[in-house]
C-alpha cells in the first residue's frame, strides 16, 4: 500500500499513513466523500458505520450509491464501491447504530483517528465522549447548504464537541400551538401533533386540543373556559382523542367538525385571547372555501401548487381512511411513525397544518414548504460535502504526520467574507472549556428541580435528553445508594417515587455514569418550588480561557445558561450532514469574525 | 447563455434532485438540466469537478482527454478503474461518470485540444479546462469568449490548488434575506416576531481573460499593497504553470528531489522578475507539489462545479476571478486579478 502513496507525501507521512487505522462515523454524503479520499490516497485499513439504508433522495450526493442500491445499507455499499477504486484496502462494513455495546471505548481505541460525518446531534454527543475517553483524536464535520465545517476535537488540547452549550432545539410553547398560532409553522407542529394523537405514540406533550390553562386566558372570571369543570373535561377530552377517534371509525366528517369546528367554537369562547388577535374562524364540512374553484395553471413541480381548503378536506378525508388502515393492519399495541416520506403521513399534516392556517388567518403552504418544515430538511449538494470531506481528510493526515496542533477548525462559508475567503480557519485551536460538564477533569452539572414531585423516572429522563446519556447509573455520592440502575428492571419499583421520598434534598449529589461513553458526571440537586419539569445549569459564567466562540444562546447574560428541559418536541429530523453554521459577518472589523454553532434555528421563537 | 427550458421537471427527477431543489430553487434546477459542459482533463481534479457535475443534473457533460491512464492517476481519479490503465483516460472514466446520473447524457473527446477547432469548444455552454499550458488555456479561453462562453480553468499540484473564471458578462440573481416586522390584521398590536423576507436582486459581474489575470502587473501599487497580506498562492500558481509550459509536465512524484530543485529555481526567477520581497514564496510551499492529492482535488472539485452551477444557474455571485487553496494555512480565497 505504501507505493499508493510513493513520492507524493514525503516519507513520513507516507508511512504514517501506511501504518493508520481509521474509523469513519456515517456512510451519507460526507462520509462517502471520506471514503473515497481516504481509499484514493492509500489509508490501507478503515471501518465505516452506519445505520441507515439508501433513499432515492441521497442519489443527488452520495456518489457511492446509484439508484439500483435504493433501500440497501448505506455502509455496506459504500464500501463495496470504494473498493473498485482501489481492492487492495481493507474496509469493514457496519450496517449498525454506532451507539451500541459492540463500539465502546476499547473499539475505539484501536483507531487513529476517527472522522464523523454524522447527521445528529444524539450520536455527535455519543462519539465526542468514546472518543475523549478512548483519547483518539475526532475529527468533527458538517454541511447545511453551501455551508460547512471541519473541527479537530482531541482531549486536553482542544474543547470538545460538547464545550458550548448549543442553541436548543427549536420549539414553541404549548399554548401557541394549541390555541393560538401565528405562524405556518405553528399548523405544521400542530398537525403532526395530531397525527401522532390519532395514529402515531401518544404523548401527553403533544395535545392537540385547547389549552385551558392558559395563562393569557386567565382573569376571566367566569369564563366557561376557566371553570374546574370544564378544564376536567378538558383533560378527559385530551385522553381520549385516540379512543374517541376510534369509536367514531375514525369518521373523516366528524373528527374534521371536531378538530376543526368544535374545538375552535371552544377556542373563541376564550375570549382574553382574541382581545388583541384576529379571532379563527370554524369551519364545517359542507361549505368549504374552494369547492367551486377552477383549476388554475399551475408552473412548477405538482408539490408547489398550495391546495384549496376543499382540496385539503379531501385528501383529509382520504389520508384518516388510508392511515386507520394501516394501523388497524399492525400488532394490538402498534402505531405509526410520522415520516415525511411516507406519502399519507406527508399528506395528511399538509392537509391539517392548511385547513387550520386558514382557520387562524395563517397563510397556506404548499406539500413541498411543508415537507421542508414538519421534516427539518436542510438542503444537501454534492460540492460541499466534497469540500469539507476533502479539508477533514487532509486535517487527517496532518495528524497522522505529528502536526495536530495545526488543525485548526475550518469553516466553509456559503459566501466569500470581507477579506474573500471562502474557506475560513481558525487562527488558533479553542482550549477546552474547564467547566464543560463533559470534558473537565471532574465533571460536574445542577439539576435544578422540585425534588418533591420529580420523580426517579423524570430523573432518568433528564440524564437521558439533557445529559445525552445512554444508559445512566446513579448512585448518592457518599453513601453509595443505587438510585437508578442501567440494569433492567434493577431500580424500576423506585420509578414512580421522588426524589425527596428516596432521601434525597437540596445540595446532594449523584454521582452518574454511562458505561456504554465511559463518562462519569457528577450531578447537583437544586431545589426550585417553581421549577415543574427539570433543566440543566452548568457554570458558564467564568470567562473561557479563549473566548473566541461566541455563545449560542441568546438569552440569560451568559451565565448560568438553562439547558433546554423536557418540554420541548422532538422534532430533530434533520436529513442533513451538519448542524453547526457560522455567523454571517456582514460588518468588516479588524477582529476575527464572531462564529457561533446554531442547528439552522435562527427564527425567532415567541414565547408565551 | 444558457436557454431557459420551460419543459417541467419529471417526477424521478423532482425526487433525485429534491434536496438541492431546496437549495437553489426549480428555476435553476431547470437551467442546469438546459446546459452542456465540456470537461478537459480527466485527471483526480477532472473527475471531481466531472462527479459533482453529473450529480447536479446538466444536459450533458463531454469529458476530453487525450492521454493514457497511469498508474499515478489512481490517487485520485476514481472514475477509471486500476484495471484500465494505458488506455485513454476519458474513455476509461465514462462508464463509472454515466452510472453517477444516468438522466445526464455523458461522452467522450479523446483529440487533443491542439487538433480541435474553436468551434468545438463553443458548442459547450461552460468550459473546464485542467491540465493545460498556459498557451492552450488562453486560446479557448478567447475562443469561448468570443462567443460569449463561459470558461474556467484549474489545476491541483500536490496540495495546491488554483482556479481561475472568465464568465465575460455575466448576469444573475442574489438572494438577500430581510427581516421585516408583520401585522396580522388591522387590530393587531401584539409583538409579532420578525419574518425573514428573501428578496431576489439582479446583478452583473464583468470578467477579463486570463491572459490578463496571469500578467497582473506588481509594480501596480494596488497590487503591491496585496503583498502585505502575505499570501504568495498566486506566485506559486505562476511557478507551477511555467515548470508545466517548460518541461511538457507536472512535476513528477518519482523525480521528486531534482524536480524540486528545478521548482525552486523558477521561484527564485519570478521573485526577481516581479521584484517580491526574499523569502515571500517559501520552500514549503513548493515541497508538496507532486501528483495530485486525492483531498485537495475534492476540494478544488468542490469549488470549481460549484461556479458551474452559479455560472449556468445564473444564481448567486460566482467568484470573480481567481481562487486559491492554500494547504499551508488551509485557507481558501479569491482575489481579482487582471483589471
Ligand atoms: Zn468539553
Amino acid at each position: 500500500m505504501v507505493a499508493r502513496v510513493a513520492g507524493v507525501f514525503d516519507e513520513k507521512l507516507t508511512e504514517a499513513i501506511a501504518n493508520s487505522k481509521v474509523l469513519v462515523v456515517g456512510a451519507g454524503g460526507i462520509g462517502c466523500e471520506i471514503l473515497k479520499n481516504l481509499v484514493l490516497t492509500g489509508f490501507p485499513n478503515i471501518e465505516i458505520i452506519d445505520l441507515d439504508t439508501i433513499d432515492v433522495s441521497n442519489l443527488n450526493r452520495q456518489f457511492l450509491f446509484h439508484k439500483e442500491h435504493v433501500g440497501k445499507s448505506k455502509a455496506q455499499v459504500a464500501k463495496d464501491s470504494a473498493l473498485s477504486f482501489n481492492p487492495n484496502v481493507n474496509i469493514v462494513a457496519h450496517h449498525d447504530s454506532v451507539i451500541s455495546n459492540d463500539y465502546g471505548v476499547s473499539y475505539f481505541k484501536q483507531f487513529n483517528i476517527v472522522m464523523n460525518a454524522l447527521d445528529n446531534r444524539v450520536a455527535r454527543n455519543h462519539v465526542n465522549r468514546i472518543c475523549l475517553a478512548a483519547n483518539v483524536p475526532l475529527i468533527e464535520t458538517g454541511t447545511a447548504g453551501y455551508a460547512g465545517q471541519i473541527e479537530l476535537i482531541k482531549k486536553g488540547l482542544t474543547q470538545c464537541y460538547e464545550c458550548q452549550p448549543k442553541a436548543p432545539q427549536k420549539s414553541f410553547p404549548g399554548c401557541t400551538i394549541r390555541n393560538t398560532p401565528s405562524e405556518p409553522i405553528h399548523c405544521i407542529v400542530w398537525a403532526k401533533h395530531l397525527f401522532n394523537q390519532l395514529f402515531g405514540e401518544e404523548d401527553p406533550d403533544q395535545d392537540v386540543s385547547p389549552d385551558t390553562a392558559d395563562p393569557e386566558a386567565a382573569g376571566e372570571a367566569g369564563a366557561s373556559a376557566m371553570t374546574s369543570k370544564e378544564t376536567d373535561a378538558g383533560n378527559v377530552e385530551r385522553k381520549s382523542t385516540r379512543m374517541w377517534a376510534a369509536e367514531t371509525d375514525y369518521d373523516p366528517q366528524k373528527l374534521f367538525s371536531k378538530l376543526f369546528g368544535d374545538d375552535i367554537r371552544y377556542l373563541l369562547s376564550m375570549e382574553n385571547l382574541w382581545k388583541k388577535r384576529r379571532p379563527p374562524t370554524p369551519l364545517t364540512w359542507d361549505n368549504l372555501p374552494g369547492k367551486d374553484d377552477t383549476p388554475t395553471q399551475h408552473s412548477g413541480l405538482p408539490d408547489q401548487r398550495v391546495w384549496s381548503v376543499y382540496e385539503c378536506a379531501q385528501v383529509f378525508a382520504t389520508c384518516c381512511k388510508s392511515l386507520q388502515a394501516d394501523l388497524k393492519g399492525r400488532p394490538e399495541g402498534d402505531h405509526l411513525v410520522w415520516d415525511k416520506d411516507e406519502k399519507s403521513a406527508m399528506d395528511f399534516v399538509t392537509a391539517c397544518a392548511n385547513i387550520r392556517a386558514h382557520i387562524f388567518n395563517i397563510q397556506l403552504k404548499s406539500r413541498f414548504e411543508i415537507k421542508s418544515m414538519a421534516g427539518n430538511i436542510i438542503p444537501a449538494i454534492a460540492t460541499a460535502n466534497a469540500i469539507v470531506a476533502g479539508i477533514a481528510v487532509l486535517r487527517a493526515q496532518s495528524i497522522l504526520k505529528g502536526d495536530i496542533e495545526t488543525c485548526t477548525s475550518v469553516y466553509l462559508r456559503p459566501k466569500v467574507n470581507h477579506r474573500g475567503q471562502l474557506f475560513v480557519p481558525e487562527r488558533t485551536l479553542t482550549a477546552p472549556n474547564p467547566k464543560c460538564y463533559v470534558c473537565a477533569p471532574k465533571p460536574e452539572v445542577a439539576l435544578a428541580c422540585n425534588l418533591k414531585s420529580l420523580t426517579l423516572k423524570d430523573l432518568n429522563t433528564a440524564l437521558k435528553e439533557g445529559l445525552n446519556m445512554q444508559a445512566p447509573d446513579a448512585t448518592v455520592e457518599g453513601k453509595g445508594l443505587v438510585v437508578l440502575s442501567s440494569e433492567p428492571g434493577e431500580t424500576d419499583h423506585n420509578n414512580d417515587k421522588t426524589l425527596e421520598e428516596i432521601g434525597l434534598n437540596d445540595g446532594c449529589a449523584l454521582m452518574v455514569d454511562d458505561f456504554l461513553q465511559n463518562y462519569e458526571v457528577r450531578v447537583r440537586l437544586q431545589q426550585e418550588d417553581e421549577e415543574k419539569a427539570w433543566r440543566l445549569v452548568t457554570d458558564v459564567d467564568e470567562p473561557m480561557p479563549a473566548p473566541k466562540e461566541q455563545k449560542p444562546t441568546n438569552g440569560a447574560n451568559g451565565n448560568n445558561e438553562p439547558k433546554p428541559g423536557p418540554s420541548r418536541p422532538k422534532d430533530d429530523d434533520s436529513d442533513s450532514d451538519m448542524e453547526i453554521i457560522e455567523e454571517d459577518d456582514g460588518v468588516p472589523t479588524a477582529k476575527a469574525p464572531k462564529r457561533r454553532r446554531t442547528e439552522m434555528t435562527d427564527e425567532v421563537v415567541e414565547l408565551c | 447563455m444558457v436557454e431557459n427550458n420551460d419543459m417541467e421537471l419529471s417526477e424521478a427527477e423532482a425526487e433525485q434532485y429534491d434536496r438541492q431543489i431546496r437549495l437553489w430553487g426549480l428555476e435553476s434546477q431547470k437551467r442546469l438540466r438546459a446546459s452542456k459542459v465540456l470537461i478537459i482533463g480527466l485527471t483526480g481534479l477532472g473527475a471531481e469537478i466531472a462527479k459533482n457535475i453529473i450529480l447536479s443534473g446538466v444536459k450533458s457533460v463531454c469529458l476530453l482527454d487525450n492521454e493514457k491512464l497511469r498508474e499515478t492517476d489512481l490517487y485520485s481519479q476514481f472514475l477509471s478503474p486500476p484495471d484500465k490503465v494505458g488506455e485513454n483516460r476519458a474513455e476509461a472514466s465514462l462508464q463509472r461518470a454515466k452510472a453517477l446520473n444516468p438522466m445526464v447524457e455523458v461522452t467522450t473527446e479523446t483529440k487533443s485540444v491542439d487538433d480541435l477547432p474553436d468551434s468545438f469548444f463553443t458548442q459547450f455552454d461552460i468550459v473546464c479546462a485542467t491540465g493545460l499550458k498556459q498557451e492552450q488555456l488562453e486560446r479557448i479561453n478567447n475562443a469561448c469568449r468570443d462567443s460569449n462562453k463561459k470558461f474556467l480553468c484549474g489545476d491541483v499540484w500536490g496540495v495546491f490548488g488554483y482556479m481561475f473564471a472568465d464568465l465575460v458578462d455575466h448576469e444573475y440573481s442574489e438572494e438577500i434575506v430581510q427581516h421585516k416586522a408583520v401585522k396580522r390584521g388591522p387590530d393587531d398590536t401584539a409583538k409579532n416576531p420578525c419574518e425573514k423576507v428573501t428578496i431576489n436582486v439582479k446583478r452583473r459581474a464583468i470578467y477579463v481573460p486570463l491572459q490578463n489575470a496571469l500578467s497582473a502587473d506588481w509594480s501596480k501599487p494596488e497590487l503591491r499593497s496585496r503583498l502585505r497580506r502575505g499570501d504568495p498562492s498566486y506566485f506559486v500558481m505562476k511557478i507551477l504553470l511555467r515548470f508545466r509550459d517548460e518541461n511538457n509536465r507536472n512535476p513528477d512524484p518519482s523525480k521528486r528531489k531534482a524536480d524540486t530543485e528545478i521548482l525552486l529555481r523558477m521561484r527564485d526567477e519570478i521573485v526577481k522578475e516581479l521584484n517580491l520581497p526574499n523569502g515571500f514564496v517559501s520552500d514549503a510551499l513548493l515541497t508538496d507539489v507532486f501528483g495530485i492529492v486525492s483531498g485537495v482535488a475534492a476540494v478544488l472539485g468542490g469549488v470549481i462545479a460549484q461556479e458551474v452551477v452559479k455560472a449556468v444557474s445564473q444564481r448567486e455571485p460566482p467568484h470573480n476571478n481567481m481562487f486559491f487553496f492554500n494547504p499551508i494555512k488551509c485557507v481558501g480565497f479569491v482575489e481579482l486579478y487582471g483589471q
